[in-house]
């Protein structure tokens, strides 16, 4: 019986806080499907920002105590986190940074539980907050993402339908923010031919969001696996980056210069980089991801680049699910005379 | 950033071999020249008198020949066809055809029929498209191929007996001229025929054992392309992006009798070092200015002698494809080698080890199968397994028929015909051993005959005055032919191209035509062109445009091959060049292979690129796109470099 499965069931206490790698994917209902992703990420040996999770434990007992109180709507003015919970982040927050009293940058994001839900109807339930510094900014930050997600929940729990959320909930996952150079998101597949054979990846300056947000058109590569080939590189305009200034705690996004938008964003090396992690992943998460990635610092470790793995997720998009050929039945000889006798492959490239 | 040449935007699919219906064609994809609308170049009025009326489009058959594709068959025959060597193309029609139509009973595919224009040959496929027929062909065709690929390996074993038992045959053909008296052995063994009957007899037999190897050709052929065309088609099935290149790498086999004669070449260069006439090898001279020099001395002379027991088979290797007398062998013109030979000695002598990597290329050839078999689900896997499996074993043949046909055989028999020219040129007709290449073999018969009847009557005939005319207007007719640039292809493209040698060998697939459809309304100022990318990388250098096998020596290292098409024996300027662009030419075409080996990029079957390129001008060829850019035209930089040195390099050789 897993751990979360025993909470559910009641036999041990709720956690309000997770350790990411044990975040796993029977966990998503109280951890959230990204927060199952990073520790997915940190099991397959990925080097992964530091982070921890706060669970819809806590979230929940936190609408409870909202939902109690009198109007019950977002209007109201906030209510604070419960002692053990507000500890519990406190505590995890300061060991993110390492060396006591560093408040380095995070960025808090909520982790749905019904995320890629197609009737995701509560924005909030995909929340970000990037670059909060200190342990009552976070802990603000975590409310915040509380409170978003959302004011139709706790309507309902002002309903006689009581605190079933189990699909509705959300967590919170608390990570320290890299600050990047360069960053994309890599498909461990063709994402239109399920080519398996091919790794495509977009980069861009500064953190994803530019990418993600649709801002920019980023450099795209596609890469053979196999013999590690660049076979298409097409040059991205990159026009914006979004960075963390120095002891800064703002992200901002600011124009890219001319000559860097002419640029390959990423070298041959980080490509073959990012190709060994999409090899690493695949061998431990199976066939078919899309992976979130970033190249900078943090400021935990000193001011060494690195590659991190930030998220990842099983490919969805409807044609990137484009079935496979159908591996032909009969003997090799049957094959051949099978094509000389005119019955073509289906499902060959388009 | 390269620009990137627009894809072909007349269907979507890559190949219609794997699209498997025609339903995206676009109806009005367009149309090649009518074959009906080209006209004669100047000079070359009549030429069609050179050539039997099958061979000629005529107004008989107009309703049905305009409305086909016929492509330009540049791979075997990119010169205009000399009416003697037309037996070549004559005896692979009958020999590929009657298997495709009568022995294996393909279920899809007739015969490809072909055309003259302008001297040069034309190829039209024809499929089987009604279902009853197919379906009547499929259960004869599976139970015959079934045979040979379930005992391929004791059928080749003795295939190359039957093809070695053939070429010795050959050899034992001999035409001497008519001596001034028949030899008195004629009547002492009271034989009662003579020596001008035999001349008779054994052109007969000469043309009998050329068809005869024309059928050993083309005996496993058709299998075996099907075979590694099925295995190429799986693996674009699972792979989309997998470049031919790629699938040809796991196939090919490692220990290839069609590199032994480059192999032979380098060892010795070795040899030369090691028995210290190093020196004399490099010695810019002739060929026979070297020999004799090497004959000075006993080291020498035990390498001249190394060099004789190689060259029976080995330098039996034409400087083309093997199909024009014109191209002579290794044997016959020992330029080639010993230009080649030069470069080897000056590398051996920098301690460059010149055997080929066997171990690396095995290890790369199982790393590539290994990865893409690792990225299959395990039913994938097992057909994978044995698809590849059947593409290796069938492929020693595919690697090696070229050599013991095309470069063995088809040497030796051309060598046969110019000893029959000479017994004519003897006995008076003809001015010169070559003459008799400007005659069909059927004319042949009747030129031996005069030569037989002047040799009876012992008086002038008439024949030696109108087969001289016959000879010198058809030299200018050649002329006038070799002048014209015939077009990639002629008439209308049909829906769909799947006959596995079209396919295979001669890379005709959608993606072909409508590369050469593009091509039809642009000039040659044009700085982009498309072909297909058969060997990866990318490399930038200055172009060489060699339209013939004797402007190879103009070629100056680290230069960009532009041709029409390369024959094995060209491998050996690939140590020297930077990248190879072929006009024609599939993926298993040599220029490929041979670029593969010396891991260079090429692009092959550019239709066009000895039209839109000059020597001098400034290319990037990038082998795994296909794309070929002109950087900077020849006119446009100052100095030319690379170009003024093979100028300079050009005279000295």
């Amino acid at each position: 019986m897993s751990a979360s499965r025993a909470r559910r069931d009641g036999l041990l206490r709720p956690q309000y806080v997770l350790a990411t790698a044990d975040c796993r994917a029977e966990d998503v209902g109280e951890v959230g499907g990204k927060a199952a992703g990073l520790g997915s990420l940190l099991r397959a040996g990925q080097r992964v920002p530091g982070s921890f999770v706060v669970t819809t434990a806590a979230y929940l007992e936190y609408a409870r105590g909202r939902a109690a109180g009198p109007g019950g709507d977002a209007s109201r003015p906030r209510q604070a986190p419960g002692e053990e919970v507000r500890r519990s982040i406190e505590r995890s927050y300061a060991a993110l940074g390492r060396q006591p009293g560093a408040d380095i940058p995070v960025a808090v994001r909520s982790s749905a539980t019904i995320e890629d839900s197609a009737d995701a109807s509560c924005a909030g339930q995909f929340m970000t907050f990037l670059g909060a510094r200190g342990a009552d900014e976070v802990t603000s930050k975590i409310e915040e993402c509380w409170i978003s997600a959302c004011a139709p929940h706790l309507e309902s729990y002002r309903s006689e339908r009581g605190i079933d959320a189990a699909g509705q909930s959300v967590a919170v996952i608390v990570q320290e923010l890299v600050d990047a150079r360069v960053s994309g998101v890599m498909f461990t597949q063709h994402p239109r031919t399920a080519d398996r054979s091919l790794v495509v990846i977009e980069s861009s300056y500064g953190l994803g969001e530019a990418v993600v947000g649709g801002e920019v058109s980023p450099d795209l590569f596609e890469v053979n696996k196999i013999t590690g080939q660049v076979t298409l590189r097409s040059l991205g305009s990159k026009a914006t980056e979004h960075r963390l200034p120095a002891g800064g705690r703002l992200v901002q996004r600011r124009p890219v210069d001319a000559a860097r938008q002419r640029a390959w964003s990423i070298t041959d090396d980080e490509l073959a980089a990012l190709l060994a992690m999409a090899t690493e992943l695949e061998a431990t998460l199976g066939w078919g991801l899309d992976v979130e990635w970033a190249i900078g610092t943090v400021e935990s470790d000193g001011p060494g680049e690195s590659l991190f793995a930030l998220q990842v997720r099983p490919i969805t998009a409807g044609p990137a699910r484009r079935s496979r050929a159908a591996a032909p039945a009969g003997s090799g000889i049957d094959l051949i005379l099978g094509r000389l006798s005119g019955h073509l492959p289906s499902g060959g490239a388009q | 950033m390269a620009r990137r040449a627009a894809r072909p935007v007349l269907t979507s699919g890559r190949d219609l071999s794997s699209e498997g219906t025609t339903g995206s064609m676009a109806p009005d994809r367009g149309t090649f020249r009518n074959p009906y609308h080209v006209e004669a170049p100047p000079g070359a009025e009549g030429w069609e008198s050179m050539y039997p009326k099958y061979l000629l489009f005529g107004p008989e058959m107009r309703h049905r020949d305009e409305r086909k594709l016929w492509f330009f068959d540049q791979m075997h025959n990119p010169e205009p066809v000399y009416p003697f060597d037309l037996m070549m193309p004559e005896s692979w029609l009958v020999s590929l055809n009657q298997y495709t139509t009568r022995v294996w009973n393909l279920p899809t595919a007739l015969g490809i029929e072909q055309r003259i224009v302008n001297g040069y040959l034309y190829l039209s496929p024809n499929v089987i498209d009604d279902p009853a027929m197919i379906a009547e062909r499929e259960p004869v065709f599976a139970e015959r191929a079934r045979h040979y690929f379930e005992n391929w390996d004791d059928i080749y074993d003795n295939w190359v007996k039957k093809a070695t038992d053939c070429i010795d045959r050959l050899k034992s053909i001999h035409f001497e001229p008519l001596a001034e008296r028949e030899p008195a052995e004629t009547v002492l063994s009271a034989r009662g025929t003579t020596t001008a009957f035999d001349l008779l007899t054994r052109y007969s037999r000469l043309l009998e054992n050329m068809h005869e190897m024309a059928y050993y050709h083309f005996e496993m052929l058709n299998l075996a392309y099907g075979a590694y065309l099925t295995f190429l088609e799986f693996c674009r099935s699972h792979f989309p992006a997998i470049t031919d290149d790629l699938v040809a790498r796991m196939v090919a086999g490692i220990e290839v009798i069609l590199y032994r004669p480059d192999a032979e070449l380098r060892r010795l260069a070795a040899r030369a070092v090691d028995l210290g006439v190093g020196d004399a090898i490099k010695s810019p001279g002739e060929p026979a200015a070297v020999i004799s020099e090497l004959r000075r001395s006993p080291a020498g002379r035990q390498w001249l002698e190394e060099l004789e027991q190689v060259k029976d088979p080995w330098f039996y290797y034409s400087t083309g494809a093997g199909y024009c007398h014109a191209n002579r062998a290794w044997v016959d013109d020992l330029r080639p080698p010993f230009a080649a030979l030069r470069d080897y000695v000056r590398r051996v002598e920098r301690n460059e080890v010149l055997s080929r990597p066997l171990e690396k290329l095995r290890r790369d050839r199982e790393r590539l199968s290994q990865g893409y078999r690792g990225l299959l689900d395990d039913h994938e896997a097992a057909a994978f397994d044995t698809l590849l499996a059947l593409a290796r074993q069938v492929f020693p043949f595919v690697e090696n028929h070229n050599f013991y046909v095309e470069h063995w055989h088809h040497s030796i028999f051309f060598n046969k015909v110019r000893d029959l020219g000479a017994v004519i040129v003897a006995g008076g007709l003809l001015d010169r051993e070559d003459d008799i290449f400007y005659l069909h073999r059927y004319e042949v018969y009747s030129l031996l005959y005069e030569t037989e009847a002047r040799w009876a009557l012992g008086t002038a005939t008439r024949g030696e005055v109108t087969w001289r005319e016959l000879i010198t207007r058809r030299r200018q007719i050649y002329a006038a032919l070799e002048a014209w640039r015939p077009p990639a292809a002629l008439g209308v493209p049909p829906d769909k191209v799947t006959e596995p040698i079209t396919v295979t060998l001669f890379g005709i697939n959608t993606d072909t035509i409508n590369r050469w459809l593009a091509a039809e309304g642009r000039d040659s100022s044009d700085d982009e062109f498309r072909g297909l990318g058969a060997s990866p990388g990318v490399a930038e250098g200055i172009a060489r445009v060699v339209r013939h096998v004797d402007e190879l020596s103009q070629l100056v290292d680290g230069e960009i091959l532009v041709c029409p098409l390369t024959a094995p024996s060209w491998s050996i300027v690939f140590a020297r060049i930077a990248a190879a662009v072929s006009d024609g030419g599939g993926i298993m075409s040599h220029a490929a292979i041979v670029s593969r080996e010396y891991q260079l990029p090429a692009v092959v079957a550019t239709g066009l690129g000895t039209e839109i390129v000059r020597t001098g001008d400034r290319l990037r060829v990038d082998g795994d796109t296909g794309v070929v850019t002109i950087l900077a035209r020849a006119s446009d930089q100052a100095g030319q470099p690379a170009a003024a040195a093979a100028d300079a390099a050009g005279t000295s050789t």
